[in-house]
């Protein structure tokens, strides 16, 4: 039994060499390996990496030695005792030797805790497995440096196939699955498959959004909508389209929150709509309120400024408007050649143009032409900071003249309209 | 889409002869010309439309139903209403008729299958709840909106507050006209 064991033990120690030295080799080759994954990985991934490409196969290289040492001492029946103190201290001298001569100069600490953790768990049934297989470690050299050099040739396809999609993914497959029960490198190479495989995912995926971005751009041809499934989202042609339709809602939906006065603070789509039903009810009313104050303020005018307005859109008119009504204060002569309504008119032109009130003139010569009226008239009558001082002057000075059409108006609370600057501009004159 | 002032352009000229028409109308009270005044301007805004949309299309439709109404849309209209109205009926007559009854009784089907089985009280069942109700509310008041699906119910419901807008401005405005015109008669006598 001990001479079983001490030619083992030699064997163990000659075979650590070989050992080592195949694993210079081969780390050789991982760095390299590494350098290429250092391009395509991010910092925080390389650590990680590094133990995990390093650290296991040289376990698993340490199990295949076992398994060398049973079938060197095939004779020995007593399996229990094959982890003697020989074995034993090879362990650590494995670790101690092997881990400096890795040379992973950046993530040294991190390597070892990797190497603790994977000790630890460093009984992998493949690498069982093919401890059981591989007799020799020379044959288990060749073997290793076959997979190596597939493996390699393997990256480097992969660096060059990293555009490409198609058959030839699966091609590398099966070649991985092939290597796979090498299993030498089976955890590095797991590794390198859950990453291609996530590629693969990826490239699946994405082929996968961007065959349903079609069928979602024909459903709807006239916008491309990009729709992307996230994790976990249904992929169906169904509830695609509703996720779509719902997007479209919610988007239709923002922009009534920015039309709406008081939608933005509200979040949910019960309490925007009611916003959205008040404000067009309101809307509404106020139209009506408006048809109804129409209705109320001229009781038997039969519409004189309609006829009048009517009159001006339509080129039947001259420009040169007779005076219909004059007011009892006219003291300026320019004044008379307009009636109030025009005078009105006038004065929200000017009011939007900016142009200063007592020129006459000018605003006479924007009002004359049927086409200026119609472009910057009443219609986009805006109170403006500069008017409201001169509203409320206007406002006092109009009770001070004991007016009582403003008090028998049914609508007094309205302050900023175009009324009261048009009278104001009246009293200007 | 247009600017709003020339939306604005649009409504006061067709505005206008709408209510040329109320002129001629006589012996009328208060209400029943605040009436005619706001189906003149109701009109009026929906013809600035152009019949695009599907609210200002059933407004006019609504409209033309009563006599007082039909007055308007002719006159506003003109003879872009012939030609709308031959449009609207034959495609009406094609698809309407059948299609809208058939959707009508399925969504009152519907409605009768939802009443009777009471869901349960959830959160979720009753915030959608809350939701369809609106839904509905916002139909009853965009014209036209019992026959919108919920995407193009808020698309119409976007025109639809923005023409309101103008036609509130314009009205506005008019009505501050009228009534300086009405004071300084007033002041006149």
């Amino acid at each position: 039994m001990n001479r079983g064991v001490v030619p083992a033990a030699e064997m163990l120690h000659c075979t650590d060499l070989t050992v080592l030295e195949r694993q210079r080799a081969r780390m050789k080759w991982q760095q390299e390996q590494f350098h290429v994954v250092q391009q395509q990985q991010q910092e925080s991934y390389f650590s990680e990496l590094s133990g995990v490409f390093s650290v296991p196969s040289q376990v698993s290289h340490v199990q295949s030695f076992e398994g060398g040492l049973l079938g060197g001492g095939g004779d020995l029946v007593l399996g229990p005792v094959k982890p003697d103190p020989a074995l034993e201290n090879g362990w650590p001298d494995l670790g101690k030797v092997v881990v400096p001569g890795y040379g992973f100069g950046p993530c040294g600490p991190a390597f070892d805790a990797n190497y603790a953790i994977s000790r630890t768990t460093s009984c992998p049934p493949a690498v069982a497995a093919e401890a059981k297989v591989k007799e020799s470690s020379i044959v288990n050299h060749k073997m290793s440096a076959a997979v190596g050099r597939e493996s390699f040739k393997k990256r480097k396809a992969d660096k060059v196939h990293n555009t490409k999609v198609g058959a030839e993914d699966e091609a590398k497959d099966k070649r991985m699955k092939g290597c796979a029960e090498e299993g030498d490198s089976k955890i590095t190479e797991q590794n390198n498959n859950n990453n291609k495989s996530n590629s693969n995912n990826n490239r699946e995926t994405s082929g996968d959004t961007s065959k349903e971005n079609s069928k979602v751009s024909e459903v709807q041809k006239p916008d491309y909508i990009h729709v992307r499934a996230r994790r976990g989202q249904a992929t169906d042609s169904h509830s695609l389209a509703e996720r779509v339709r719902r997007e479209k809602i919610s988007e239709r939906m923002k922009y009534l929150q920015d039309l709406v006065p008081g939608c933005n603070k509200i979040t949910g789509k019960a309490g925007m709509l009611d916003e959205i039903i008040n404000y067009v009810q309101s809307l509404q009313r106020q139209v009506e309120f408006l048809s109804m104050k129409l209705a109320a303020v001229n009781p038997r005018l039969d519409f004189n400024i309609d006829n009048f307005f009517a009159k001006e859109v339509f080129p039947a008119c001259p420009p040169n408007f007779p005076p219909i009504g004059m007011s009892s204060d006219m003291n300026n002569p320019a004044y008379l050649q307009f009636n109030p309504v025009q005078q009105q008119v006038v004065s929200c032109s000017g009011l939007e143009m900016g142009i200063n009130p007592s020129d006459m003139g000018l605003r006479r010569t924007i009002s004359a032409p049927p086409e200026t009226f119609l472009d910057s008239s009443c219609f986009t009558l805006q109170p403006s900071s500069i008017w409201d001082a001169d509203l409320q002057n206007f406002y006092n000075l109009a009770f001070d003249q004991g007016r009582s059409t403003i008090t028998t108006t049914p609508f007094p609370s309205q302050p900023f309209t175009g009324s009261i600057e048009a009278s104001n501009l009246k009293m200007e004159m | 889409m247009r600017s709003p002032s020339s939306l604005k352009q649009e409504f006061l000229k067709k505005w206008i002869l709408g209510l040329q028409v109320c002129n001629s109308l006589k012996n009328m009270n208060v209400f029943e010309r605040k009436k005619a005044i706001k189906l003149s301007a109701d009109v009026a805004m929906a013809s600035s439309r152009n019949g695009k949309t599907c609210w200002s299309r059933a407004l006019i439709a609504n409209a033309s139903r009563n006599d007082n109404g039909k007055e308007f849309v002719e006159k506003i209209l003109g003879s872009d209403y012939e030609r709308q109205n031959k449009n609207s009926t034959m495609s009406r007559r094609t698809r309407c008729r059948k299609i809208l009854k058939r959707s009508c009784t399925t969504i009152r089907k519907a409605m009768k299958r939802s009443t009777p089985s009471r869901p349960k009280v959830l959160a979720f069942s009753v915030a959608k709840k809350m939701i369809k109700k609106r839904t509905q509310l916002l139909k009853s008041v965009v014209p036209g909106g019992e026959f919108m699906d919920e995407v193009s119910l808020i698309e119409e419901t976007l025109d639809y507050i923005i023409s309101l807008r103008a036609q509130i401005d314009v009205m506005k405005s008019f009505a501050n006209a009228t009534e300086i015109e009405n004071r300084k008669k007033d002041q006149q006598w």
